[in-house]
């Protein structure tokens, strides 16, 4: 294919429809080719395996290796979609009280499990109750206020809230946390310890097989799934490759159709690129969206001064980051919500150029000046171990503040460890976070900016920052019914985030598939790779 | 000695002292600090003379980091196999020359040590400890005494019962100036052929540990450049067969100085 | 009796099996972070009361005492306990990896134990020619190659360029084999690991064959047969392979722990599903029943290995009474 696809499309600020169109217009895409538009059924995807997750039950741990399998099993009530923002899966459609204390959801019709059992409200409630509200890593927050859900038919399930929830928070939550387990499986077991998690059981359109630890994911056609037609795909295996490079060769010589999430390293996107029957495929994850942060230590008192915070900022070139280590599939970040995020996005807030003279005489006029050796104070850095671009921005962020006089020495530890260090010990002075953008300020972004989190909450405010103002704003948007309301005051958050800078948001990026051009329909949704690929095909 | 063997020592001494006179010199071949983000990214070798190897996927020089990495690999390769050593000599002497119960607990203590794969053992050790050039050393040192340990007890053993140390006992020394001032050096000979393999291994162990991300991140290893590389193979390999060659050539220099030497002792032994 | 040598070097390793459990318990609690700390970083989120629950769910609220204690009581009766990570039986989840890293090791050792013998016998035998120096001089090279970078090059030039083997994994996914295709299917997959695992390990037993050779070559067995004008053939095998064999096997032995060893990165860099990879998963999940186990494991393999070889040495050379070697790890 062609091998001119521009750089820094990434996310972009881009609307996804828009996104794709414009891959579609360079060549990028193998949906693009003008080739058999009629579907085809048959075949065997083979993928790039993610993470091998412990638990695949998706409705407990709402994480994007968990969906990456679990997303072909088990279905959540909406899934998010290009043109109408939100596409019904199990729900056929929903609506909010005007009090903000209930929400109705309509279920869809003719669903049945793997097992043949009927798919009914009693799910949804014994999900929503027993799963998501108790035990989901996300759930536990956003079903905080949930009371009760009623079951007036098979078809209907209403959700009660304690205190008003806006129905905005729920709709864009949905896509993560609504996976809907069936309960007549579950229930009397102890969930957490059910043999369903390691071999998810659902409504979707594969039927899970079999996991072969380090060797594969094997999942088949639900010949009985409740979208006529549909599947196309025979199977989904997916398989477990070493490394980005065994990835990489492993779609030219053809072994796998497609890596997502970036597996392949970007240095090698080009080259695949240009390979005939590979295609680079930006786009397909706008719903999950990365921030790449400094994360700041406040109980260091040079760190608590606001002059040294932002002259830190000042110190970082995003740029040059977002050339040499996303080789620019990423965009500069202005503040905790990314560019792409339309809905809640504003570019007015204060911003800190490039500019480590300007960063030099923050440091001064803060009263750290350089001393003898040229080092003005010195600080401890933990790059965050899961990403290779966590790592190289450590890399990248110890030598621009070595510039400008602070002296930076890196701490690595393994994932385990890192989390205790960072978020329970809070044994850092900076680190290199890379917090996920759920498609509502509410779900995991406002967290790390509330005061008051108990320390062992990961990826939460462990940065000993506790403003009363920004406690307020973040207190009065998550009951604010009125959706505008609502996007004003968390407009009024980013503002006050650019001015406080407690910690410092640096670049948003999005990951890349990788697939042969005989694979169709891909990233066609902006969680491509973890929602169901019920409409994905194969070219034969 | 054959003149085989001979010139490979010659040659092996060579390139050990080339590897040494670089890492001595890094400072002054290649100035600043080799994980500085300098160049285009992903330079090839001898496209650009500021960078005569060219430059990995952040722009960091890969002659520098060789350069560097030299100082880096050999240190820790030196220091551990030296640290491994003193502990095995420490133990073996104690075994070999208290005997009994001692004797029993630290010979088990060392064969549940020389059981565990070394590797596995090195590998939990510095995940635990955390990747720092000091955690490096000390994970090797502890997980590679054992074979000097046995060889030195087996060497006390025999030199225990010789006439000075004999007499030494019978001029009232206390026990343990006897074990490490009259037993020791006399079993320290075959110790010196252990040298050159601790050394190499380490070395090896240090860039296995390396690649699989246990490296100190703010020191550039060879091993670390070769992990670097790994994801980049496809578009520039010269990103991990420079740095791997550079271990070859230092692990084989190493070992067959190290020979040559024990051959040379060895036959001064026997002549 | 080799009963009676077998029960007592079963013995032998109690001690050493007891040393490594409680090192491993230590191990893991001086480490920064514990399961639950991996458990969250993996999926991504959690809060106070849900890492609560889960170190409850765990046990490790208890003190230390207590924990210790659970974990030593628990190995006493041979109960391998539950692994953290892959929530399931420690014994379940070795099983499925042990094979395939015994498979890999033993075809390592072997290959590595046949080809040392051949070329140090071949390089014995012709001393001093060229064939001694190629070979001596290459297994020296090959010796100093880290193992993990060999593999990368073998998969590049192999699985990518040439496309003759496959890239990594111990068997092809999806295509339904049997019988002699399935073998063949698992020696095309073994082929790069095994190759890189025994070519780095060749130099020792190059060394040592060639050595022996020599002092065969050199022994008064040797210089008779030679003056009673036996045939070369004769000689060579009889008189200066077969002696010469047995440090090669003793070596091989004391080389089963390093090889465990060194099939980490190689498993690693195949994507090869064995004990050498999930040591290193369960490490970075603080799994620690699983570590325990891996490392029990893996030592029981090595004390096996070596029983089995100390079996074959007497075979080889009755003259050895029970147990007693004198030869150390290398040389």
């Amino acid at each position: 294919m062609d091998r001119h696809f521009s750089r820094r499309t990434g996310a972009a600020g881009l609307r996804g429809s828009t996104l794709l169109a414009l891959a579609a217009a360079t060549g990028l895409g193998a949906a693009a080719p003008a080739m058999a538009q009629t579907p085809q059924r048959g075949g065997t995807l083979i993928a790039a395996a993610d993470t091998e997750p412990r638990n695949l039950n998706p409705a407990m741990v709402a994480s994007n290796g968990v969906f990456y399998v679990s997303s072909k099993v088990i279905e959540p009530l909406a899934e998010m979609d290009y043109d109408e923002g939100l596409r019904p899966v199990l729900a056929t459609g929903w609506e909010g009280s005007e009090d903000g204390l209930s929400i109705t959801f309509t279920l869809r019709e003719g669903v049945r499990w793997h097992d043949g059992e009927p798919f009914t409200s009693a799910d949804v409630a014994f999900s929503a109750m027993e799963v998501w509200k108790p035990l989901q890593n996300l759930g536990r927050s956003i079903f905080a206020n949930l009371e009760a859900v009623d079951t007036p038919d098979d078809l209907t399930a209403v959700f009660r809230f304690s205190e008003p929830t806006p129905v905005q928070l729920i709709e864009n939550a949905l896509p993560a946390v609504s996976a809907v387990l069936p309960r007549h499986l579950y229930e009397g077991t102890e969930i957490a310890e059910n043999p369903l998690n390691a071999a998810p059981l659902g409504t979707g359109p594969f039927v899970f097989a079999e996991h072969r630890p380090g060797e594969f994911y094997r999942l088949t056609r639900n010949d009985d799934y409740w979208a006529e037609g549909l599947p196309y795909l025979d199977a989904i295996v997916q398989r477990v490759l070493p490394d980005a490079g065994a990835k990489a060769a492993a779609l030219e010589t053809g072994d796998i159709h497609l890596t997502a999430f970036s597996a392949v390293p970007l240095t090698d996107m080009a080259r695949l690129d240009a390979i005939d029957g590979v295609s680079v495929i930006p786009g397909g994850y706008e719903g999950i969206t990365y921030h790449i942060t400094v994360e700041i230590n406040h109980r260091r008192e040079e760190l608590a001064n606001p002059l040294v915070r932002q002259a830190l900022r000042h110190a970082i070139d995003t740029d040059f980051l977002v050339d040499v280590v996303f080789l620019g599939f990423a965009t500069p970040s202005t503040g905790p919500v990314p560019s792409s995020a339309a809905d809640f996005y504003t570019d007015d807030v204060p911003t800190y150029d490039f500019d480590p003279a300007r960063a030099e005489s923050l440091l001064d006029e803060a009263g750290y000046p350089r001393g003898a050796d040229g080092t003005r104070f010195s600080l401890r850095l933990r790059p965050a171990p899961w990403f290779a671009q966590t790592r190289d921005t450590g890399d990248y962020v110890r030598q621009a503040l070595q510039e400008v006089g602070i002296a930076v020495e890196l701490v690595t530890a393994d994932p385990g460890g890192h989390i205790r260090a960072v978020y329970t010990e809070h044994d850092f002075d900076l680190a290199i976070g890379s917090p996920v953008w759920r498609n509502d300020p509410a779900i995991s972004t406002t967290i790390l900016f509330r005061g008051g989190q108990p320390a062992g909450v990961p990826f939460a405010n462990q940065y000993g920052y506790d403003d009363p103002e920004m406690n307020a704003l973040i207190d009065a948007a998550a009951t604010e019914l009125d959706r505008d309301a609502r996007v004003a005051l968390y407009h009024d958050f980013q503002r006050k985030v650019a001015e406080d800078l407690p910690i410092l948001n640096l670049v948003d990026f999005t990951f890349i598939t990788v697939a042969r051009d005989e694979l169709q329909n891909v990233a066609n949704n902006p969680r491509w790779a973890t929602s169901s690929w019920a409409d994905t095909w194969i070219a034969q | 000695m054959t003149g085989l063997m001979r010139a490979t020592g010659v040659v092996g001494a060579a390139i050990l002292l080339a590897l040494l006179a670089l890492a001595l010199a890094a400072d002054q071949i290649a100035p600043g600090d080799p994980l500085r983000m300098v160049g285009r990214p992903l330079l090839a070798p001898f496209a650009d003379a500021r960078f005569p190897l060219g430059t990995d996927q952040l722009g960091r020089d890969i002659w520098a980091g060789l350069v560097h990495g030299a100082r880096v690999s050999l240190t820790v390769g030196a220091v551990a196999a030296a640290a491994a050593i003193c502990v095995g000599i420490l133990v073996g002497t104690l075994a070999g020359f208290l005997g009994g119960l001692a004797d029993d607990v630290l010979m088990r203590v060392t064969e549940a040590v020389q059981t565990i794969p070394t590797f596995l053992l090195a590998l939990a050790l510095v995940s635990v400890l955390g990747a720092s050039a000091v955690n490096v050393v000390i994970a090797i040192a502890l997980s590679s005494w054992p074979p000097t340990a046995r060889l030195v007890r087996a060497e006390v053993l025999r030199v225990r019962t010789l006439d000075y140390v004999d007499a030494a006992r019978v001029a009232g020394r206390a026990p343990l100036a006897i074990a490490f001032l009259e037993v020791l050096p006399g079993a320290l000979q075959p110790v010196v052929a252990l040298i050159g393999i601790t050394v190499g291994e380490a070395i090896l162990v240090e860039s296995a540990l390396a690649f699989l991300g246990l490296s100190d991140p703010n020191l550039q290893s060879w091993g670390a450049m070769i992990a670097n590389g790994r994801a980049t193979l496809r578009v520039a390999p010269w990103l991990v067969i420079l740095p791997g060659i550079a271990i070859a050539l230092a692990v084989l220099s190493v070992s067959l100085t190290g020979d040559s030497l024990a051959a040379r002792l060895g036959a001064r032994r026997r002549a | 009796m080799p009963w009676r040598f077998l029960g007592r070097r079963l013995q032998q390793a109690v001690p050493v099996l007891l040393i490594v459990a409680v090192g491993v318990f230590f191990l893991l609690e001086i480490a920064e972070g514990d399961a639950v700390d991996a458990y969250l970083a993996a999926t991504g989120a959690g809060d106070a009361g849900l890492a609560a629950q889960l170190r409850e769910q765990y046990g490790l609220t208890d003190t230390l005492a207590t924990r210790f204690l659970t974990y030593a009581t628990r190995l006493a009766t041979l109960d391998l306990g539950h692994s953290v990570a892959f929530d399931r039986p420690v014994l379940e989840v070795i099983a499925t990896r042990l094979p395939v890293t015994l498979m890999l090791m033993g075809s390592a050792i072997l290959v590595s134990g046949a080809l040392g013998v051949i070329l140090g016998g071949l390089a014995g035998w012709r001393r001093g020619g060229p064939a001694d120096l190629t070979i001596t001089v290459t297994a020296l090279i090959l010796n100093a190659m880290p193992g993990f970078w060999l593999g990368l090059l073998a998969i590049i030039l192999f699985a990518v360029k040439l496309r003759w083997l496959p890239l990594g994994g111990i068997g092809s996914i999806g295509a339904d084999l049997s019988g002699l295709a399935a073998v063949l299917d698992t020696v095309r997959h073994l082929l790069l690991p095994v190759g890189t695992l025994a070519l780095t390990y060749l130099a020792l037993y190059v060394r040592l064959m060639r050595a022996a050779m020599i002092e065969a070559a050199d022994s008064g067995w040797t210089l008779a047969a030679r003056a009673r004008g036996l045939p070369e053939r004769g000689i060579v095998l009889r008189h200066m392979a077969r002696p010469a064999l047995l440090p090669v096997v003793t070596m091989l032995g004391l080389q089963a722990g390093a090889m465990l060893g060194g099939s980490v990165v190689i498993e690693t860099v195949f994507a090869i599903p064995g004990l050498g990879r999930l040591s290193f998963e369960a490490v970075t999940q603080r799994d620690l029943p699983l570590l325990a186990g891996i490392l029990l494991a893996g030592t029981l393999v090595v004390v096996v290995v070596n029983i089995l070889i100390d079996l074959l040495y007497r075979r080889l050379d009755p003259r050895v009474g029970d147990g007693v070697r004198a030869t150390e790890r290398r040389p």
